[in-house]
This record gives structure tokens, C-alpha cells and sequence, in this order.
């Protein structure tokens, strides 16, 4: 046991040994936390914050911590992106207030941090988020408009507890108060495709009469389960995925309506030009919010949902590739997904 | 082979995998900070408290576990335990002062004790196995966990925090590492080496034997499991401390990584066998090998396939030595 034991660490040993050979110029280390595995949108995020690493010439390396877990798994991450030397990192955050002392220790060591996608409540860091109340008000407006201020709604949250599904729920809330007759039944996807998927079934299953679905962002997957379960399409509010809108183009002559709310998850790409600006002296303001727009299949909306659709893209990814002027880089290098 | 040459080939067997037993663990981790070293020279005071921060849940998990173990049980409720005794610590030291504080996380520990002797003792009286009582139980205590905060949240004072966070308690040391010398020193050290320690070894080995030589092994089964729940209730409070908030999900991890870590850390799942401090040591380096992967800008998830890979390394040289006793 012990020549196996000490075979194991001397192997261990070579293979780390080899692995750390790469060395870094006078170019920035960039660190990436991530939270949330197999979810088409946090994807695109990293792969938008390496394409952005490979388009500006100002990184040496980038470097993601990425796996499931929640804020002490994040907290773990973040320090070990410390000791790894990073020079910025990007944070897509689990927790509004837990990541703060940790933030406070990165910006101490004059690290630039940035949270994307979810606000944290850090001053230290810089936050360049979409608008997520402003998300949850305009899809759920359209979609209570559409039943004509009537009907059972589902709402189908994120994950209980985040950032970004507080604030879109409190966007969600806002809207409901101008429609008294609109009674709402709320569920957490977990941003899963299979809970969603599950979530879905059992309501369909239940017979409780579903008038319109507005979902935080994981849409197709409940278009499918209308059409697997051959039940007729109520209207959906989704993301701009691009699975989504070839169904709000396809199925339009099937009887399905529904608009997909921008939320681009190249605000990691931004994220990371934001932190070179900040890098490089250049003065942001500490709070950037992205505006999200509406695009519905009304025959009005088609058009801008035809050329927003993208056949080269995967179906769980954003068609919004990029947040100018933030982001440098081209459609082949996101979808390349390559960091230097 | 002669019977004198049989009997010393088998002593000589069982030696060696004892030696192995008590060295492997410690040697394993000695490689693994010398390849740390190696890889990134920079490893310095704070990448050590990285370490200690991130292991001590861990650490006291393995701890609570071995326990258990070494008495011949086994505790699938320990993940659900740390979720009760960290949601249950954030949510009531949110708004207490510092001294409240360190009252309560008494007051949760001894919650941990309570709910590790309802285990024993529904084992006991049941006798039905460990595996499906801690697992039912292990789902109760996680309902529990989500009654009690529904979502994130909670907190305890700063000060309470840097009791675990800070680094101001010795020069040499991490706060969070002397914590975890202190823990398993105080209560498990002058335990192991008491009647109470020994009863647990013997009840573990065999119990009709230590039954016969006057232990009861339902008592030490339940105080096994009692001790177990004190080192859960330690573990979801160092959570609290190290990360500053209550999460209900967050125990699930360390169900399985303490498990993970009593195997690595050379505790023979079938009792009596091994001690508490390969798994603590194997909590450090489950800890330990993240950090090394993304230093690296490895993946991460590799670590669960090294981890995985050890296990099974582990368990068939164990496998392996036994197979060599039996044999000669």
C-alpha cells in the first residue's frame, strides 16, 4: 500500500510538474467563477470571456473554476483564482452578500473583480449585469397583455436564493400588482433543462388549466413538453436562446405565440473588457445595466426574430454574441470558445 | 509450508498492512504538499488558510464519520447534520452580539450530539442496518435544514466569523487550522485513549466478542453515533464561520466526500480499524487537489475522477492485503 501510495503522488507530481509549463509575459492572468454547469447560457458566458481574452491581445491566460455548487464552493474558487495569480476576475455570483469578504481580499491585492449576470453587493466590485428586473417586467407585461389582464399564469423561476432570480421575481411582482385577474402558480427550473422538462410534465399532468407560461430563460424545453404531451400551445416567454426563437419562427403557423426578452450572456466577454479598461487606468462607472428589449412572433416581430436567428449556433445558446462596446471579438471566436 | 513459517508469513501480512494503514494516509499527503510546492512556488500563508477554510467542514465531516465507522456503523445523515447545524447557526446569530454567538454554537453542537444518538439508538432498538436508518433520518434532518432557511441566507457577527476566517490566534497557524487541532484534539484524542475508545474499536471489530468481555455494544454504538453528531454540529458551524451564511443544500457534499475521505484516510469500512487522522489528512487533500487543478487551469471536475481513482486504489490494496492474511 505504501509503494502504491507514494506511486500515486510521484505521478501526480510529473503530471502537474508538466502541466504548469506555460509561462506568462507581462499580459494579464484571468480568472473565471462560475457556479452552474450544463447550462447552455453560463457556456456561452465562458466562452464568451475567452474569446474576449483572445481578441483583446491582453491576456496570458485564462483560468475557470467551474463546477455546481453554491457560495462556499464559490468562496473556495475565488481564493484559489487569488492564489493562482489572476489580475482580474469574473464572477458570476451564487450569492448577493456572501462573496463580499472574499471580494474585499481580491480588490486588496489589487485584483479588479467584476460580477456579471448577478449583482453582488461589494462596492469594491464592478457589477455589469442585464437590467434582471427590467427582464422579468417586460416579458411578463407582454405576456399578461397577450391574455388580456386574465388567466392562470406559471412562473418559472431560476434558482431559489440567487441575484438574478430575486430581482427578476421582484420585477415579475411589480407587474402583477396592475393585473388583479392574472393568478399565478410559481416553480423553480433550477435553470435545468431536465427539472424544467419534469416541472413541466407534472404541470400539464395535473390538469390545473394554464393560460401562459413566462419562464426565466429555459423556454424550448417547455415548448417541448407542450408538443410531446400534444396539449395546444399557450403563449411562453422566454430568453433570446436560439433554440426558442426557431420555435417562436416555426411553430408560429402551429399556434404558437410567444417573445423572447434579450438577456446576453456576453456580459462575461464585457465583463473581462471592463476589467481591461480598469486594468489599464480607464475610469468605468462601478454599475453598468444592460437593457433588455422584447422581440415577439406577432407578424410585426417575425422579421427581427428571423435575423436574429442563427442556424450555426447551438440551440441553448443566446443569439446575442456580443455587448458592444464592451467586447471586441467576432462570431467565429466565440463560437470557437478558445482562449489564448 | 511449515505451521511456524504459515503463522509468520501471516503476522508478517498483517503488520505490513497495519504499518500501511497508519503511514500510507500521512505519506500520500507529504507527496501531494511537495507537488503543491513544486507546481506553485508562491504557496504561501494564504493559500494555506485557503486550504484550511476549505477543509475544515470536511474535515470534521471525515472526523464525524470515522467515528462511526471505526465502531462498525456507518452515517449517510452527516451531509443532512451539517446543513441543520450551519442553517440553524446563521439563522440565529444573524442579529446576536459575539458572546450570544459562541453560546449557541454550544447549544448547536449539543443539537448535533442529540440528533447522532437518535440515530444509534433507532439503529439499536430497530435493528435495522445503519445504511437505510442514517439514510431516512439523512433525509428528515435535510427537510429540516429547508424548514428552518428556506433559501441562502442568514449570517453571525463579524467577530464570530473571524474566529474561523481570520489568522490572528497563533502566529504559525491558520485560525481555521487550529480549530481543527483543537477539535479533534479536546474531544476524540483523550477519547481514543479511554475504556469509552476502546469499547468503540472493540464494538466495531467484533461485537459478540466485546460483548463477552463485559462492553455493551448498543451504548457504544449510540455514544459512536453521539460523537458523530457533536463533530456534525462542529462541522456546520465552522461552514457558518468560514463562508458567513446558512445554505440548506450545501450538506449534501459531505455526505459522500466523508465517506470519500474514511476510505482514502485508511479506516476499514468493516470496523475497528483505523484512526481519525488519515481521514482528516484525506480531507486536506480532497481539499488540496481543486486547488492544485486550478492552479493549473485544469478542470476542476477532474478532481472527482482523482478522487474517484484513489478510492478505488485504496479499497483494492486494502482488498489485496487481506486477500495475502486469508491466503497464507
Amino acid at each position: 500500500m505504501k509503494r502504491a501510495h507514494i506511486f500515486a503522488g510521484v505521478s501526480l507530481f510529473s503530471m502537474l510538474a508538466a502541466a504548469s509549463g506555460a509561462s506568462a509575459a507581462d499580459k494579464y492572468v484571468v480568472g473565471v467563477s462560475n457556479t452552474l454547469i450544463g447550462n447552455g447560457w453560463r457556456e456561452e458566458m465562458i466562452c464568451s470571456i475567452k474569446a474576449e481574452a483572445e481578441a483583446s491581445g491582453l491576456v496570458s491566460k485564462v483560468i475557470v473554476a467551474n463546477r455546481n455548487g453554491g457560495p462556499s464552493e464559490q468562496i473556495a474558487d475565488i481564493r484559489n483564482l487569488i492564489s493562482a495569480g489572476a489580475n482580474a476576475i469574473i464572477i458570476n455570483p451564487s450569492d448577493r452578500d456572501a462573496l463580499n469578504p472574499v471580494i474585499k481580499q481580491a480588490v486588496d491585492k489589487g485584483i479588479v473583480v467584476v460580477a456579471v449576470d448577478q449583482a453582488v453587493s461589494a462596492p469594491e466590485a464592478y457589477v455589469l449585469t442585464n437590467d434582471q428586473v427590467a427582464y422579468a417586467k417586460v416579458g411578463a407585461k407582454w405576456l399578461f397583455d397577450k391574455l388580456g389582464g386574465k388567466g392562470n399564469v406559471v412562473e418559472m423561476r431560476g434558482i431559489d436564493g440567487v441575484p438574478a432570480d430575486a430581482d427578476r421575481h421582484q420585477g415579475f411582482t411589480e407587474v402583477l400588482k396592475d393585473y388583479p385577474d392574472i393568478k399565478v402558480v410559481s416553480v423553480f427550473s433550477g435553470w435545468a433543462l431536465n427539472k424544467t422538462a419534469q416541472e413541466t410534465k407534472d404541470l400539464l399532468a395535473s390538469g390545473k388549466p394554464i393560460d401562459g407560461v413566462w419562464t426565466s430563460g429555459i423556454d424550448s424545453t417547455v415548448v417541448d413538453a407542450y408538443k410531446t404531451a400534444q396539449k395546444p400551445f399557450v403563449p411562453v416567454v422566454g430568453a433570446d436562446n436560439n433554440g426558442f426563437i426557431g420555435q417562436l419562427i416555426d411553430l408560429k403557423s402551429q399556434g404558437l405565440s410567444g417573445a423572447a426578452v434579450s438577456n446576453p450572456p456576453a456580459v462575461g466577454g464585457a465583463g473581462l473588457g471592463l476589467a481591461l479598461d480598469v486594468l489599464q487606468k480607464k475610469e468605468h462607472p462601478h454599475v453598468v445595466k444592460i437593457t433588455p428589449v422584447v422581440w415577439d412572433n406577432s407578424d410585426a416581430g417575425l422579421v427581427k426574430l428571423k435575423a436574429a436567428y442563427n442556424p450555426k449556433l447551438d440551440p441553448f445558446y443566446s443569439v446575442a454574441i456580443d455587448v458592444k462596446p464592451y467586447t471586441q471579438y467576432n462570431m467565429d471566436q466565440i463560437l470557437a470558445c478558445k482562449g489564448p | 509450508m511449515s505451521a511456524a513459517n504459515k503463522m509468520e508469513a501471516s503476522s508478517a501480512a498483517h503488520s505490513l498492512s497495519r504499518y500501511l494503514r497508519a503511514t500510507g494516509m500521512p505519506l500520500l499527503f507529504l507527496a501531494s504538499i511537495l507537488a503543491t510546492l513544486a507546481i506553485h512556488r508562491d504557496f504561501g500563508a494564504f493559500d494555506v488558510q485557503s486550504l484550511a477554510l476549505g477543509a475544515l467542514p470536511l474535515a470534521m465531516a471525515a472526523t464525524a464519520q470515522a467515528i462511526v465507522v471505526i465502531s462498525g456503523g456507518i452515517d449517510l445523515s452527516v451531509g443532512s447534520m451539517i446543513a441543520v447545524a450551519n442553517v440553524l447557526s446563521a439563522s440565529l446569530m444573524q442579529h446576536a452580539s459575539f458572546r450570544q454567538s459562541l453560546g449557541l454554537a454550544v447549544l448547536i453542537i449539543l443539537v448535533g450530539a442529540v440528533q447522532g444518538a437518535i440515530n444509534g439508538t433507532l439503529i439499536v432498538l430497530s435493528r435495522i442496518p445503519d445504511i437505510v436508518v442514517t439514510l431516512t433520518t439523512g433525509f428528515i434532518w435535510g427537510g429540516v435544514a429547508l424548514l428552518i432557511l428556506e433559501r441562502p441566507g442568514g449570517g453571525a457577527p463579524s467577530d464570530f466569523l473571524e474566529i474561523g476566517a481570520g489568522a490572528d490566534l497563533s502566529p504559525v497557524l491558520p485560525n481555521a487550522l487550529l480549530l481543527l487541532i483543537v477539535a479533534v484534539g479536546v474531544i476524540w484524542v483523550p477519547i481514543r485513549s479511554s475504556r469509552l475508545g476502546l469499547s468503540l474499536y472493540a464494538t466495531g471489530s467484533d461485537p459478540i466478542a466485546a460483548f463477552r468481555s463485559g462492553v455493551d455494544p448498543r451504548l457504544a454504538r449510540i455514544l459512536a453515533y453521539g460523537l458523530g453528531g457533536v463533530f456534525c454540529g462542529i462541522g456546520g458551524v465552522a461552514l457558518t464561520m468560514t463562508t458567513g451564511i446558512g445554505a440548506p443544500l450545501a450538506g449534501a457534499y459531505y455526505t459522500l466526500s466523508s465517506v470519500a475521505a474514511v476510505v482514502i484516510g485508511g479506516v476499514s469500512l468493516n470496523g475497528g480499524r483505523g484512526g481519525v487522522l488519515g481521514p482528516v489528512l484525506a480531507a486536506l487533500l480532497l481539499t488540496l487537489l481543486p486547488m492544485d487543478l486550478i492552479f493549473l487551469n485544469i478542470d476542476p471536475n477532474y478532481g472527482q475522477v482523482i478522487q474517484g481513482t484513489l478510492i478505488v486504489l485504496v479499497v483494492m490494496i486494502g482488498g489485496f492485503a487481506a486477500f495475502m492474511q486469508g491466503r497464507s
